[in-house]
């Protein structure tokens, strides 16, 4: 059996494969969680992912851009599954989901900071999960002997207090955007930032009735229209910072964007460095890189130090 | 003259310049040349329909013609002899002798009458073998005749012939061997060996060949690396010997003793002489990618080699698959070997020879459906069951199926696919026959009755040293051997089982079939995917085939129709390793015959340009099919220069220039045209 190269696109899924005799390759695109921001094409060594913006129809909501990967060019690497803020990209070796270029250490994990206290969340199924614009949050509540409980509002207060609560977040896929943090009880959620930037609409800069970047944007709550002058504003605390609005923002003045962090296990990777300049700027990448340095230099004074400190004793 | 025709009238003038230093040289005597003429009877070849002793009094009575006699053979060593002594004792200075063709024997005589210290240019041979008696055997007198036009027109240009002096050309002792399978190989050793410096050009990252891709070799089932890879080493470390991998030829100018070759390293990222080759990088690196020397069954790193024995070992970065992440390099460390901003490199190299040494590729058996070939995951090529059989292979030796990864109870074999075949490759591939028995027997030898084997083929070719003993073998060993016809032969898969079934027509026309888990195609070899670009470098020519034409089929197998290029192994037809061997080696002495000279002698009938009459107008320089004619400036003037090197003196230039600028030393238009006249004589006379 020759090599096969093959590339399916369907409404749901774009899939890539190498078939080798003795190893396959995969690499699968869920287009629903797909936002259609920039970030898997930005970071792409071999520059094989294009993003297609989408044409509007008269009147019709904004489409999010179209990912497309170029077979030929695709290595099956998995940075773009790295990097996805919402894991809609899964590259598989033989059906496992292990990446080379983490276990070489050849780009960095994303850290995706999110901590769930159980005892902190509220009583109530609908009101917990249904924060998350993601639907990425799970509550499962059960007595004491294991008995799952559909609906603790329906216990009074000494039942409830007896209950067992178990929250599962599906973290793959979370763009860690903190709206879960912002609205559950204080200390129920923690969430930090996967990547950081800055997002500002100047509404005047606007076209008239535009909502493009409110109709692709993945989060609820970040964009919003306003009564007043019927413009869309951002609400820039549950930003995630995938660029999704700046992709299919007709005016290039009117959004004013840029990431400027990633939140990753440190690295130290050729590879890292072009897509985080990439997905950044230059500035960042070197605010990162001397940041780097730095650290190391204080950690080798500390050990140098603290080895003199203990002769001295 | 005063019947010349039309168009030559202009010729008349220019030539006459070049008789008078002729004459003057030849017969300080006022009445002009002394002629003689020698008739062959060649035993009965020539004698039994030509009268040869009317033939020989003709020619008597020819102009300046002061001696002729007929003998039995001229060219045997008492003819020779008689013809020195002729020479000498007639004061001759022109030789003509009437006999077979000049092809064959020219050289000799020329030799001849320079042994009777007369310029050798100053002969003329006279055909009438080939051109009267073998082609009119029925009509002796009219055969007869005709011998006379011919020794007539021989005498006429014999007339004006002039002495030449041969060409000397100064030899490069160096030489290019293109390629680096097992031919390439051999010549490469054996020159070396010789002491002349050689350089090796591979295109691929490593020599070897598709002989170290190999598991074994038939008859003796000897491991392929095993005997190929310390003759890799051989060349690797062969002080004569400088590897230029990795690299293509680009241009090729110049002639034999002097070639400049122009070739381009292409970058590996990876400086060759501080990559130690060991490893380190390669494990670290993240990136796999399809490997071409596994036939793409396996996978190789995006740093790395080939295959553990590759030469030289110096790994190679794959820049379409690398993400640039550098683990690399920190692996490699102190060794510095690596380097992302290495560049093509073009360099020039001057060699006296070059032996060509490219190969074959294979057919993608794809297209032809009936073969199932990319469609049923059980069907394989030859080369990649040899990946799969090989201890070092992908699958570490396994033979296991693509679909299920299970080992196959029953493997059937099909020849001849694409090959034989006139409507794809009608020649025979060669050696497909013995590596298939070879496969066969392996799985017959090492599963026994665990595997059933079929091989479905039309005829077995055996014909070699051992090679009908090894099919013995293979029937022994409980081998089936079905014989079909080459013609509806097709494959069909059982979806559920991805088990195959081979159905054919034996020479009855009834159809057979057998079901079988593994298919494996014995697809076409076929020339190298290199061999067309390179025959223009080159200007060698290819045949119909694809493969390179050798200059005669028979008795000069190695020999380009270009002088100090040669070809051995595939690349020149399909053959086995014995055999290419063998013509490496050849190769390499021919290659020796032009180095070991330290000068080479070349005939002197090759263009000379007039430059005063020459306008530059380029038209020669078109004209010319090996490009040894090229305009130059001299001074404020254009003019044609000639590369005597690589003229072959074919004329055309001459007859294309305008200006009449470009002639041909004893082809010059007065002496074709003498020619003519003197055989248009008889008729005219008639008239």
């Amino acid at each position: 059996m020759p090599l096969q190269t093959l590339k399916k696109d369907t409404a749901q899924e774009l899939s890539l494969e190498w078939v080798l005799h003795i190893k396959n390759y995969k690499l699968n695109l869920d287009k629903n969680r797909c936002a259609g921001c920039q970030i898997c094409s930005l970071a792409c060594p071999k520059e094989a992912i294009r993003i297609e913006k989408q044409s509007k129809a008269h009147g019709e909501k904004a489409q999010k851009a179209k990912v497309d990967i170029d077979l030929s060019k695709c290595n099956f690497c998995g940075i773009c599954d790295i990097l996805c803020p919402y894991g809609a990209i899964s590259v598989t070796v033989d059906g496992k989901h292990l990446l080379s270029v983490l276990d070489k250490e050849s780009f960095p994990q994303m850290v995706r900071d999110i901590k769930a206290a159980a005892s902190k969340f509220p009583m109530d199924h609908d009101r917990s999960e249904d924060v998350c614009p993601m639907e990425l949050i799970k509550v499962h509540f059960s007595t004491a002997d294991g008995k799952p409980v559909e609906d603790p509002g329906s216990l009074n207060e000494s039942e409830r207090r007896a209950l067992k609560v178990d929250v599962e977040v599906d973290k793959e896929h979370c763009p860690c955007c903190g709206i879960c943090e912002a609205k559950l009880p204080q200390g129920a959620m923690h969430v930090r930032k996967l990547l950081s930037g800055k997002l500002a609409i100047k509404s005047e800069k606007c076209p008239p009735e535009c909502t493009d970047c409110l109709d692709v944007c993945p989060i609820n709550g970040v964009l919003y229209l306003s009564d007043d002058d019927k413009k869309v504003h951002a609400n820039e605390m549950f930003c995630v910072y995938c660029g999704a609005c700046k992709v299919v923002c007709p005016v290039d003045e009117a959004l004013d964007f840029k990431r400027t962090r990633v939140n990753h296990t440190p690295v130290r990777s050729g590879a890292w460095n072009k897509a985080l300049e990439r997905l950044t700027s230059p500035t960042d990448l070197t605010k990162e890189l001397k940041a780097k340095g730095s650290l190391k230099t204080r950690e080798s004074v500390k050990k140098r130090m603290g080895l003199k400190g203990e002769k001295h004793a | 003259m005063k019947s010349m025709p039309r168009g030559t009238r202009k010729n008349v003038g220019t030539p006459r310049k070049e008789r008078k230093p002729g004459q003057k040289k030849a017969g300080p005597k006022a009445e002009g040349p002394r002629i003689g003429v020698f008739v062959c009877q060649c035993g009965s070849n020539i004698a039994s329909i030509v009268d040869v002793d009317a033939l020989t009094k003709y020619a008597q009575t020819l102009p300046n013609v002061v001696y002729a006699e007929n003998m039995n053979y001229p060219c045997s060593r008492q003819g020779q002899d008689e013809i020195i002594v002729a020479i000498k004792k007639n004061k001759l200075d022109r030789v003509v002798v009437a006999g077979c063709s000049p092809r064959l024997y020219e050289p000799t005589f020329q030799s001849c009458v320079s042994r009777a210290e007369l310029n050798p240019w100053l002969f003329e041979m006279a055909n009438i073998r080939e051109f009267a008696s073998y082609c009119h055997q029925t009509t002796p007198e009219e055969a007869t005749e005709k011998a006379k036009d011919t020794v007539r027109m021989a005498v006429a240009k014999a007339r004006l012939l002039q002495a030449l002096k041969p060409i000397e050309l100064p030899v490069t002792k160096k030489v290019m061997v293109i390629g680096g399978g097992i031919a390439g190989i051999n010549a490469a050793l054996d020159l070396a060996d010789m002491g002349f410096k050689v350089y090796m050009v591979e295109k691929t990252e490593t020599i070897g060949g598709y002989m170290a891709l190999l598991d074994k070799t038939f008859p003796t089932l000897d491991c392929s690396i095993c005997i190929e890879g310390p003759k890799m080493v051989d060349v690797g470390r062969h002080p004569n010997i400088e590897i230029i991998s990795y690299a293509d030829v680009l241009k090729v100018d110049g002639y034999v003793g002097n070639f400049k070759v122009k070739i381009r390293k292409n970058p590996r990222y990876v400086i060759a002489a501080s990559c130690t080759g060991c490893g380190e990088c390669r494990d670290a690196c993240p990136i796999e990618y399809p490997n071409y020397a596994d036939m793409y069954l396996g996978v190789r790193k995006a740093i790395s080699i080939p295959f553990d024995q590759a030469v030289p070992l110096t790994h190679t970065i794959n820049r379409d698959y690398c993400i640039e992440c550098y683990k690399c390099v920190d692996a490699c460390g102190a060794r510095e070997a690596i380097n992302f901003d290495q560049k093509p490199e073009e360099i020039e190299v001057n060699v006296g020879a070059i032996v060509v040494t490219i190969g074959y590729g294979m057919y993608d058996p794809k297209d032809l459906a009936w073969t199932g070939y990319g469609r049923f995951s059980n069907v394989f090529t030859a080369l990649e069951f040899e990946r799969l059989i090989l201890a070092a292979g992908p699958t570490g030796g396994k033979v296991i199926r693509a679909s299920d990864g299970q080992k196959p109870h029953s493997v059937a074999f099909i020849q001849c696919v694409g090959s034989r075949d006139i409507n794809k490759f009608e020649y025979c591939s060669s050696f497909c026959c013995m590596y298939t028995l070879k496969h066969a027997v392996m799985l017959k030898e090492k599963y026994r009755e665990a595997i059933e084997v079929y091989v479905f083929y039309n005829d077995m070719r055996s014909n070699f040293k051992g090679y009908e003993e090894f099919f013995n073998r293979a029937q022994k060993s409980g081998v089936k051997f079905v014989r079909v016809k080459l013609e509806n032969r097709r494959i069909t898969e059982d979806p559920q089982t991805k088990n195959l079934t081979v159905f054919g027509e034996n020479e009855d026309g009834k159809p057979v079939s057998a079901e079988a888990e593994m298919v494996v195609l014995a697809n076409a070899a076929i020339p190298s995917q290199a061999a067309s670009e390179l025959a223009k470098i080159l200007n060698i020519p290819l045949g119909k085939d694809g493969f390179f034409v050798e200059c005669q089929p028979k008795i000069r197998p190695t020999d380009t129709e270009v002088p100090g290029i040669f070809l051995a192994g595939a690349c020149q037809g399909l053959k086995d390793i014995p055999y290419s061997v063998a013509q490496g080696s050849a190769a390499a002495a021919q290659a020796a015959c032009v180095l070991s000279k330290d000068s080479w002698t070349v005939e002197p009938l090759v263009a000379k340009v007039n430059e005063e009459l020459c306008s530059g107008c380029r038209v020669c320089e078109s004209a010319c099919g090996y490009h040894a004619i090229n305009v130059e400036k001299v001074g404020d003037k254009s003019v044609a220069k000639v590369v005597e090197g690589l003229c072959r003196g074919c004329g055309i230039c001459s007859s294309a220039c305008p200006m009449d600028a470009v002639t041909m030393p004893n082809y010059s238009d007065i002496q074709i045209v003498a020619q003519i006249q003197a055989v248009m004589e008889r008729k005219l006379k008639k008239t």
